[in-house]
């Protein structure tokens, strides 16, 4: 019996040592490591730059981890900085800017300022403005999440309408266009999703407001953008217009597959829609409409994202000359990303470039690039604060309410008072 | 007479449609791996012709044989250690009587209803302290002494029969022993049951392998998933046949168990 119970202890520390083997090191000197969400997208853009600076220096190499999705390294980034350990945290990370003051304010030091090193006027205003926190700069704009307001001309053409009659209109206009193009084609004149406030954010930057005050109080029940966003947003419904969806894969489907006569987007959707290409020239982009309220500008802004460099990084030094050489001074880079991954930088030079010039047959050849750098240099700088998230919550809370003819007065009460418990 | 029929139509047609309810979520994973993103978003629910192409993807974006092997050796690994610590304590809860038993054991259900995420940072600065950060061991420790179980063997101990115990010391076993040779073969659809449970567990656990585990060639077949769903122009086709391969080690240890399983759920003791 003894022998039997010395072999069974022997198989179970076997076991014990087996989980115990220690993995691989840190990452070495001279790598420089980046997260990213997207392989597609923002991985292969960021192993082309690495690939690039390589080339000059070939002691630096690249590790880009794009296995996580962004939720999942939010966790992991929030987890770590809460707790107070760097171990293993990237040189580079890639944040979304409505979510970038949370990380700036909430964990001061852990990011490194990048203005003093890079000349931050050579990039979008309002992608800077974003990652600006008392005068220090701390991101590498990346992407932009410039809007367009993408059409199918040929449901517009059958309903009668042309490119000139979608450029610099209000929303109410569309408004009026929508309910022509259902009744002519059937077509409903875009799908919503109530569980995105993405719409509603975008008309609201449109008009340079935002959630919040300079303060970072909550601008909410006198915002008058927002209140007349949320008016328009009821009105898609009201008016019978909305392909109700839900969820991401719902949502592209509808535009993809011929259900919906427009999509008012950000321009990274670009090769979702290009993915369809028995499409090709039924595509067609006018700039986003404007709220109808003074200082409203036909240009907005939809997501997009920035580089941030962590200050716990070993190499410091190279990672900042990195986004120096490539991401702020390369245009060529930037026309290759364009052509290549559909990817719109920042860099405001790089719209000079033979990429950004040239027509696409798709969007029934017109100059799309040079469209989406002009509406670029024209959209309107806001503070996304440290809340936005929350608001979002609050105001997807009101919009089933809303959509039903609910008074919007009252929720914006509403949200303003559960946003207001949130930021507490 | 037809009061028992329609009785039995009644329960027929309710137990059928709470097996289609069931069964329907897989079917769609299964037939979506063999069609392409395309045809899962517009609603296809038969069988298509796109599953080599969507293993291809799948094949060619992940390491598979690595990921598997990460996930293999924490959901196994943690599986052995659960159970041994945890019907352990099982065995000593219900055997051994004092004073402070109850109170200990209402402290640690207690316990049951802390969210994990509200241990995490604790948690991880612990690991991190330990310098044992994107390991294994990391993954695996913080689930080996899993309250659930201990109360599931708790339970179960309940009707292992005293006497065997009291017989077998009068013949001279240790402690040790009784538990070795005597309490897990009578508890061996417990233990089966119990497998089933923490390696299903083990092998699907999300948030702390996320946090612990950082760099890609550590990371388990479920961090990998999550992932891929979150690219802006995610591949359903792809996901789906990996979210099958994912799903087959669990289903092959069911199926395996699926005897013992019910036994050790109705607490059978043989």
């Amino acid at each position: 019996m003894n022998r039997i119970a010395s072999r069974r202890g022997r198989v179970l520390a076997l076991a014990l040592a087996g989980v115990s083997f220690l993995s691989v090191a840190a990452a070495s000197a001279g790598e420089i490591s980046v997260w990213v969400w997207d392989k597609a997208f923002n991985g292969d853009t960021m192993r082309e730059a690495g690939a690039l600076y390589t080339a000059d220096h070939p002691d630096v190499t690249f590790n880009v981890d794009d296995t996580a999705s962004q939720d999942d390294i939010r966790a992991k980034l929030q987890t770590q900085l809460l707790a107070g350990s760097t171990e293993g945290l990237p040189d580079i990370v890639l944040i979304q800017d409505d979510i970038a003051q949370k990380y700036l304010q909430s964990f001061p030091g852990a990011f490194e300022p990048l203005s003093d090193s890079i000349d931050m006027s050579l990039f979008a205003q309002y992608k800077v403005a974003a990652a600006t926190v008392d005068g220090k700069s701390y991101s590498v704009p990346f992407d932009s999440g410039v809007t367009g307001l993408f059409y199918r001309s040929d449901f517009l053409q059958e309903a009668g309408f042309t490119a000139a009659d979608l450029k610099d209109i209000t929303w109410d206009r569309l408004i009026e266009i929508g309910k022509v193009v259902k009744e002519k084609t059937g077509k409903p004149l875009l799908d919503l999703d109530l569980n995105d406030t993405g719409v509603i954010r975008m008309m609201m930057q449109s008009a340079g407001e935002w959630y919040f005050n300079a303060d970072g109080s909550l601008h909410i029940t006198d915002n008058a953008a927002l209140k007349k966003a949320i008016e328009t947003y009821a009105k898609f419904y009201q008016n019978d217009l909305v392909k109700p969806v839900s969820g991401w894969a719902e949502y592209t489907g509808a535009f993809t597959s011929g259900e919906v006569a427009v999509v008012p987007v950000g321009v990274w959707i670009t090769a979702t829609i290009k993915a369809n290409a028995d499409q090709s020239g039924k595509w067609a982009i006018a700039p986003i409409p404007r709220l109808d309220i003074d200082g409203a500008v036909n240009a907005s802004n939809q997501g997009g994202s920035s580089w941030f460099v962590l200050s716990s990084s070993d190499n410091k030094e190279e990672t900042v000359d990195f986004l120096k050489t490539v991401w702020a001074g390369n245009d060529d880079f930037y026309q290759d990303i364009l052509i290549k991954r559909g990817a719109v930088g920042s860099l405001l030079s790089a719209r000079n470039g033979d990429a950004f010039k040239a027509s696409d047959d798709f969007f029934g050849g017109a100059p799309v690039w040079q469209d989406f750098s002009t509406w670029l240099s024209q959209v309107p700088s806001v503070d996304y604060g440290t809340f936005t998230s929350e608001v979002d919550a609050a105001v997807q809370a009101q919009m089933p309410g809303i959509i039903a003819g609910g008074d919007i007065d009252a929720a914006l009460q509403a949200i303003n008072d559960q946003a207001q418990q949130q930021m507490q | 007479m037809t009061f028992a029929l329609v009785r039995r139509g009644l329960i027929y047609a309710l137990l059928s449609l709470a097996a289609f309810i069931s069964i329907f979520p897989f079917y769609w994973m299964v037939v979506g791996a063999t069609n392409t993103s395309a045809e899962i978003i517009k609603g296809k629910s038969s069988i298509g012709s796109a599953l080599i192409t969507n293993a291809m993807a799948f094949f060619s974006q992940v390491d598979a044989v690595r990921i598997f092997w990460n996930s293999g050796v924490i959901a196994i690994v943690g599986t052995i250690l659960t159970l041994a610590v945890s019907s352990l304590a099982g065995y000593g809860f219900e055997m051994f009587r004092s004073r402070i038993r109850e109170k200990l054991f209402g402290f640690l259900l207690l316990l049951l209803s802390i969210p994990f995420a509200a241990m995490m940072v604790p948690l991880f600065v612990m690991f991190s302290q330990a310098k044992l950060v994107n390991t294994f061991t990391a993954a695996i420790l913080p689930t080996v002494a899993s309250i659930f179980i201990i109360f599931y063997f708790r339970q179960a101990t309940k009707a292992f029969p005293r006497e065997l115990r009291d017989a077998a010391k009068i013949d001279g076993l240790k402690e040790w022993q009784i538990f070795l040779y005597v309490y897990l073969p009578v508890m061996r659809s417990t233990y089966a049951a119990a497998t089933i449970i923490v390696f299903m567990a083990n092998w699907n656990n999300y948030l702390w392998p996320l946090v612990v585990l950082q760099t890609a060639d550590n990371k388990t077949i479920t961090l990998i998933l999550s992932g891929l769903t979150a690219a802006y122009t995610p591949d359903y086709g792809l996901i789906l046949f990996g979210t099958v391969l994912a799903t087959l080690p669990t289903l092959i240890i069911f199926f395996l168990l699926q005897r013992r399983f019910v036994e050790g759920m109705l607490g059978a003791v043989k």
